[in-house]
């Protein structure tokens, strides 16, 4: 499979003879708000979903698996494995029939993606790979451990979707109709409204200057990248403006969707804003394997430092978000380990709230560029239009504001009886927002097919993207996210 | 575009010098970011983080 034709969404159905009913901006939300409703249940002591599985740091195989709720712990862990693959293959196949896509084939390739993806989660969560406490290593008998957390996993299911892109392309070819990072992490993200908002009720003065801490990564995406980024293109590497526009985006605001945007709205040729596209994927996983250790190693006492840093470094939302989970886990266990235990959820939401500010203004930024392309520099009669904005606009987005609202009127809206459940429903929808980060990292992985992608002859895009990435764009992120973020600090547990 | 096309495309594409619109472009995005950002800066500064 080429890195090129799956890293876009646009691209990815391509195959299809019809458009889709739906985007899959739009049956993110759907199915994002679907298992937030279900997990509500909860509140009126109806248990909908609470068989979903979730795995524990294990030394003994068996014990590895269990049930998101004790309703159903009879289920035991295989069966809520199961159970949550059917599920999901169902949910997910009829979301492919709204797409368009060929149902049997989606089917097929979902089963290898899902138990190929959760085996490695399940292989990350070894007690060697994950314990993090020398409690733990005596609990799980382990001599020693890569402290990974059990978030590790994350590492492994890229890893593996990595060795399938590059050493079995065929068998990637063979799933790539399952191979949806995009969706699946859109989903993740309306789900992780909820997950969210019941972490910001406990501590809103803290969830707001977060909120507002967050418009200094617009700035910074936007106004600073961009232009340096397009400067680097055009003027040291000599790209043209076609080329450079979406680059830009690419780099500096949010991967994918940007990379595209931009380049529908300059009405560049679609190949450009997809080989963009796919090498931002590849940069993403590097990143992803590198940036959460160093916040680990450097910023563990600045937790919400790094939490931004992730958010704004990692240029692709699945990528980002996920490397804000694995960041988290990370200096959550080292600060354990120095006697310090912040509540969970902080640092990602903070990456997530990051990431949601840069992508509300895609659309408004396309909409500016294809104002100047198509009135000052290419000038042709299909003028940029105001409606465009709307049409860029990540749709997921108003997923993730209403389970955050929902979440949040639920937890201190609501009489005390009702909001005690929130927590434990919200918890159960969280079940599934991993998994789908789970789906989203294996995914990334299998699109990362580097020899291809160097076989298409993109060097010379790689080289602007090394050097405004590495000399610029994660050093920038850094000093802002420090100037905004530092000396605030994640509540204490307990 | 088949793929040698593009490689070729790239090593060979004719230079496009800045357009004043880009330039402008650049300089308004660059300028207005940094001032932005001192404003901010200063916002945090006076106003900091609620616990």
């Amino acid at each position: 499979m080429s890195a090129i034709e799956t890293a876009s969404p646009r691209a990815a159905w391509s195959a299809t003879e019809t458009p889709p009913r739906i985007s899959e901006d739009w049956l993110s939300v759907i199915i994002g708000l679907v298992i937030f409703v279900l997990a509500l249940a909860v509140l009126a002591n109806v248990d909908l979903i609470g068989w979903a599985v979730t795995t524990s740091v294990w030394s003994n195989l068996g014990q590895a698996l269990g049930t998101a709720s004790k309703t159903y712990a009879p289920l035991g862990g295989a069966g809520a494995l199961l159970a949550t693959y059917v599920a999901l293959l169902a949910v997910l196949s009829a979301a492919a029939m709204a797409l368009k896509a060929d149902v049997r084939k989606f089917a097929l390739a979902f089963t290898a993606v899902f138990w190929i993806a959760y085996a490695s989660w399940v292989v990350g969560s070894y007690a060697s790979f994950a314990a993090v406490t020398p409690a733990e290593l005596q609990r799980f008998g382990v001599a020693w451990s890569l402290r990974l957390t059990n978030e590790g996993g994350f590492i492994f299911a890229l890893l593996a979707g990595l060795i399938i892109a590059n050493v079995f392309p065929r068998f990637a070819e063979t799933i790539k109709e399952a191979v949806r990072p995009e969706l699946y992490i859109k989903i993740a993200i309306v789900i992780l409204g909820g997950f969210f908002a019941v972490t910001a009720a406990g501590k809103l003065n803290l969830a707001s200057s977060l909120l507002l801490r967050g418009v200094a990564a617009i700035i910074e995406a936007y106004l600073i990248y961009w232009a340096v980024v397009y400067f680097v293109a055009r003027k040291w590497f000599g790209f043209n403006r076609e080329w450079a526009a979406p680059l830009a985006s690419g780099i500096s605001i949010c991967g994918v969707s940007a990379a595209i945007a931009t380049g529908a709205a300059i009405r560049a040729r679609p190949i450009i804003p997809v080989l963009v596209s796919s090498l931002v994927v590849i940069f993403a996983v590097v990143e992803v394997l590198i940036l959460p250790f160093l916040a680990q190693t450097f910023l563990w006492q600045e937790p919400l430092v790094a939490g931004a840093w992730i958010g704004l470094a990692v240029k692709t939302d699945g990528a980002a978000v996920a490397g804000g989970g694995i960041t988290e886990s990370l200096i959550l266990a080292k600060s354990a380990a120095e006697g310090v235990t912040y509540q969970p959820g902080w640092i990602l939401g903070t990456t997530a709230t990051v990431k949601v500010f840069i992508d509300i203004f895609i659309g408004i930024w396309a909409f500016v560029l294809g104002y100047i392309w198509t009135n000052h520099i290419n000038v042709t009669s299909d003028k940029a239009k105001i409606v465009e904005i709307w049409q860029r606009f990540p749709k997921f987005i108003l997923g993730f504001v209403l389970t955050f609202l929902v979440g949040l009127y639920l937890a201190l809206g609501t009489p005390a009886d009702v909001a005690s459940k929130v927590p434990v429903a919200i918890g159960e929808a969280n079940t599934f927002r991993v998994i789908f980060f789970i789906l989203t990292f294996f995914s990334i992985g299998v699109l990362s097919n580097f020899k291809k992608l160097w076989q298409e002859g993109i060097g010379k895009l790689a080289a602007v993207y090394v050097i405004s990435l590495f000399g610029f764009v994660i050093w920038v992120g850094l000093i802002i996210s420090w100037l905004f973020f530092s000396g605030i600090k994640p509540p204490l547990a307990g | 575009m088949s793929q040698p096309d593009i490689r070729t495309e790239l090593q060979r594409a004719a230079p496009e010098p800045l357009l004043p619109i880009e330039k402008k472009l650049i300089g308004f995005s660059l300028g207005s970011g940094l001032v932005l950002l001192v404003v901010l800066a200063l916002l945090n500064y006076f106003l900091p983080a609620t616990f």
